[in-house]
């Protein structure tokens, strides 16, 4: 006889299903705040005010990043050109400082330089009908080539005043000026996302986009535009990187950033096929990766394992994130 | 006749999430007998027989082949009691060849350890052959047609020695003389003592093929008895629990002017010098076999294929059409085939599916207003009689009815002149049919212009005012409903005949 076991599961009440919810939607604040809470108790410099604000600093430019990628993976794209896009835009801005002496040119040609870059992955995508794995890639190689020919393998310095007030600037004696940037973007990209049409598309698009375009979707645009925010974003996040130490390096900035701001996304709870995810997963993913990367600072770890550490962490968090 | 019972299942009871969807179930199963499972979408068929195949475990109850309880614990032990399970989407990998996904996961070796490609190909002609099917065993499956595709399933069962094979809708996606064949091979393996359940939506060919039918409704066992002492209407009784119509469907709408006029269309390899007209209020049927060039034809004519040659006319004037969001702008909608690929997006919420293509109409500021899509939404789901809880669910826990709906709802809210329906009623019961044929008729009385494709022919004459039947990617014959009967519409679509002159 195998009379099977009856099993019954009537026990689980609504308490313990509102809390599945919650770790199924948003495990990466819950695993934000464990980590927080082990940081504070492992240091008692980590709540310090001054070292809040220094982890907020040195994630924003990640986090900006981040923030397109989002936008890029959730239409079921991926950017690796991040990076060395930071670069080439990076030398270009410095470059078009230098000659005009005017900061405003500056940003200006930061953010047309990542505008048109973003454009060109969007067509290389959209018309081309390339994997944008390997569009990206391409991209990723190109402008860290072109960064490396204008500055001469070597880091260019804005000769012209003020342009490190941008990233150093403080509000109200404390907030640096990238931190109200990172916020600010945060907000906008969210609202983009959730309460417009084009964010709507995003993610019909990275869900099913046979779908999308017979829902007479215009496809290619949403796709050129997703391409172009990112890279805009990324053009912001240049900005900031030069005008922190007041000059880039053709080589060495932005190198691995494409990682970084993946992981931020994929920890974020970000679906890598595209059409899941929130923007504020991955505001959670970069907060984390960034008090990670301070806890590790705090205790002295060897920077040659904080790598190790923070790959745990990430293949961690993706391993309890609810999986379909 | 002998009636030696080849499996019992006895009183099976399964919840998922606390919600008992199998209240005590059994099923009588004999040798040599094709057993129709019967039931609406939800009734628990798809449950009931996932417990037998191993998929999932029952909460209470047995199992009992050739007398002995069995405890299926796993896919792999059903199939060791020779249980094969042809799901109804197939699970064959297209990239591989016929062999390689007959033996697949089982793969014969040679003694050091190679595969023993000659024998597999030689077992897998033999089975094939056994089936009246001729194919190379080394032909890539991508290059086959889908009752192809059907068979290396059913080969694939027979190879692994198979008492009972489970057929879940495996007619769905074929045409008819492709389901014809699948019935005679179905009778020559009831001949050599398999035992075949049958599970599919369309009563008549259950009529054709079964011997004997248990009927499910609401994961109760509502009926169980002989094909030949019962009568489809009283099947379809016990299913819906009331009876349900099966008469044509005529809409009284008064036929206007031409909305749409389509002139010498023709697309290289696809169809050839299509000409046709229709009228506001007026429902068009297409009908044909599969590789017909109708849903290419309309793809085409919805711009969601580029390169074709020839003329589309919307309310007299000529537009061109590259994009949907071109159709669209033509005022026309298409409600696509294969929901789940080409209609839903099953990451949206069914309010976000309704807006999707009308964004324009929930806009303030640049902003999407929610309430505006709700309020929207309680309207369709009262019109369309959708049946959902929240509407912020995705829209993939929606029954295939319901999710029809929504995409319904979807082409209303942009109020095209013209909608497009292909396969309108692919996997949805016999009770949602009903009302998916009468919202249509409702829109073309509403003075819409509405075609339908089809390869269902009783489909295409219960609603369609007039008919084309295309054979080859074009159009054999052109009718009006009365003229019709499903033999003549056999007939033209597989080009036996054709009409001498090609009637404006």
């Amino acid at each position: 006889m195998a009379e099977l076991k009856v099993n019954e599961n009537k026990s689980m009440n609504r308490g313990k299903k509102s809390l599945q919810w919650l770790w199924s939607e948003y495990s990466v604040v819950i695993a934000f705040v464990i980590i927080f809470i082990v940081a504070a108790l492992m240091n008692d410099r980590f709540l310090y005010i001054q070292n809040q604000m220094n982890i907020l600093m040195q994630v924003s430019t990640i986090g900006i990043i981040a923030l397109g990628m989002t936008v890029v993976m959730l239409s079921g794209g991926i950017d690796l050109s991040v990076g060395s896009v930071l670069a080439m835009v990076g030398v270009f801005s410095v470059l078009a400082l230098n000659a005009s002496g005017s900061i405003f040119i500056g940003i200006l040609t930061a953010l047309a330089v990542g505008a048109i870059t973003g454009v060109l992955n969007g067509l290389l995508v959209a018309k081309g009908k390339i994997a944008s794995f390997i569009a990206t890639l391409g991209m990723m190689a190109g402008a860290r080539s072109i960064a490396l020919f204008y500055a001469d393998g070597g880091s260019v310095s804005g000769e012209v005043d003020g342009l490190t007030a941008i990233a150093n600037t403080e509000l109200f004696g404390i907030v640096d000026l990238p931190i109200i940037i990172f916020l600010l973007l945060t907000v906008v990209v969210y609202l983009l996302m959730q309460k417009t049409r084009f964010g709507r598309y995003v993610y019909a698009l990275g869900s099913n986009e046979k779908a999308a375009l017979l829902s007479a979707i215009r496809v290619d645009r949403i796709k050129i535009g997703v391409y172009t925010l990112c890279s805009l974003l990324v053009g912001v996040a240049a900005i900031i990187e030069t005008s922190r130490l007041n000059s880039i390096s053709s080589s060495s900035s932005g190198n691995l950033y494409e990682l970084d701001a993946i992981a931020a996304v994929i920890i974020g709870g970000t679906r890598m096929t595209g059409g899941k995810g929130r923007v504020i997963g991955t505001f959670f993913g970069v907060l984390l990766l960034g008090v990670l990367n301070n806890m590790m600072n705090l205790m002295n770890i060897s920077p040659h394992l904080q790598g190790l550490v923070k790959g745990l962490i990430i293949i961690v968090a993706v391993f309890f994130q609810k999986r379909d | 006749m002998e009636h030696e019972t080849i499996l019992e299942m006895i009183g099976v009871k399964k919840s998922f999430h606390n919600n008992e969807v199998l209240h005590g179930v059994d099923l009588v199963l004999n040798k040599g007998e094709i057993h129709a499972l019967l039931g609406e979408n939800g009734a628990g068929k798809s449950t009931l027989m996932n417990i037998l195949g191993g998929v999932h475990q029952p909460d209470n109850g047995q199992i009992k082949i050739t007398g002995q309880t069995v405890l299926m614990g796993n896919p792999r032990i059903s199939q060791a009691h020779g249980v094969s399970f042809i799901h109804q989407e197939l699970n064959v990998v297209t990239d591989l060849t016929v062999y390689e996904n007959m033996f697949l996961g089982s793969e014969l070796r040679t003694k050091i350890g190679f595969l023993d490609e000659k024998e597999m190909c030689r077992q897998t002609r033999e089975v094939l052959s056994k089936l009246g099917v001729h194919i190379d065993p080394k032909t890539y499956v991508r290059d086959l047609e889908t009752s192809y595709k059907q068979m290396i399933e059913i080969a694939k069962a027979l190879l692994s020695n198979s008492k009972i094979i489970i057929m879940d809708e495996p007619t769905t996606s074929l045409t008819d003389n492709e389901v014809e064949r699948l019935f005679t091979i179905m009778r020559s393996l009831k001949q050599s003592g398999v035992s075949i359940i049958y599970i599919s939506h369309k009563l008549k060919e259950i009529q054709a093929v079964c011997d004997r039918y248990t009927v499910l409704r609401d994961g109760n066992l509502v009926g169980t008895g002989n094909m030949k002492d019962t009568d489809l209407s009283a099947i379809t009784q016990l299913m819906v629990g009331k009876s349900v119509s099966t008469d044509a469907f005529y809409n009284k709408a008064t036929k206007g002017e031409p909305v749409l006029t389509v002139k010498n269309l023709t697309s290289e390899g696809l169809f050839k010098d299509v000409n046709f007209s229709l009228s506001k209020g007026e429902v068009l049927g297409f009908t044909g076999l599969a590789g017909d060039g109708r849903t290419e034809l309309f793809e085409s004519i919805f711009g969601f294929r580029k390169k074709y040659g020839g003329v589309i006319e919307v309310s007299g004037k000529p537009v061109k059409i590259n994009h949907p969001k071109q159709a669209l702008r033509a005022g026309i909608g298409l409600v696509p085939k294969n929901r789940k690929e080409n209609a839903i997006i099953k990451d949206l919420s069914v309010i976000e599916n309704m807006s999707l293509t009308s964004m324009g109409h929930f806009e303030k500021n640049g902003f999407i207003s929610s309430k505006t899509e709700q309020k929207r939404f309680q309207e369709y789901k009262e019109q369309l009689n959708i049946k959902v809880h929240d509407p912020k669910v995705t829209i993939d826990s929606l029954s295939g009815g319901n999710q029809q709906k929504v995409v319904i709802a979807k082409w209303l809210e942009v109020n095209g002149d013209i909608i497009i329906f292909d396969n309108p009623t692919q996997g949805i019961d016999v009770g949602a049919k009903n009302e998916i044929y009468q919202h249509i008729m409702h829109l073309a009385e509403m003075g819409k212009a509405i075609i339908i494709l089809s390869s269902e022919a009783p489909e295409i004459l219960r609603v369609c005012d007039r008919v084309n039947i295309m054979f080859h990617g074009e159009i054999t014959g052109k009718f009006t409903r009365d003229e019709l009967t499903e033999e003549k519409i056999m007939e033209y679509a597989t080009g036996s005949k054709r009409e001498a002159k090609n009637i404006g």
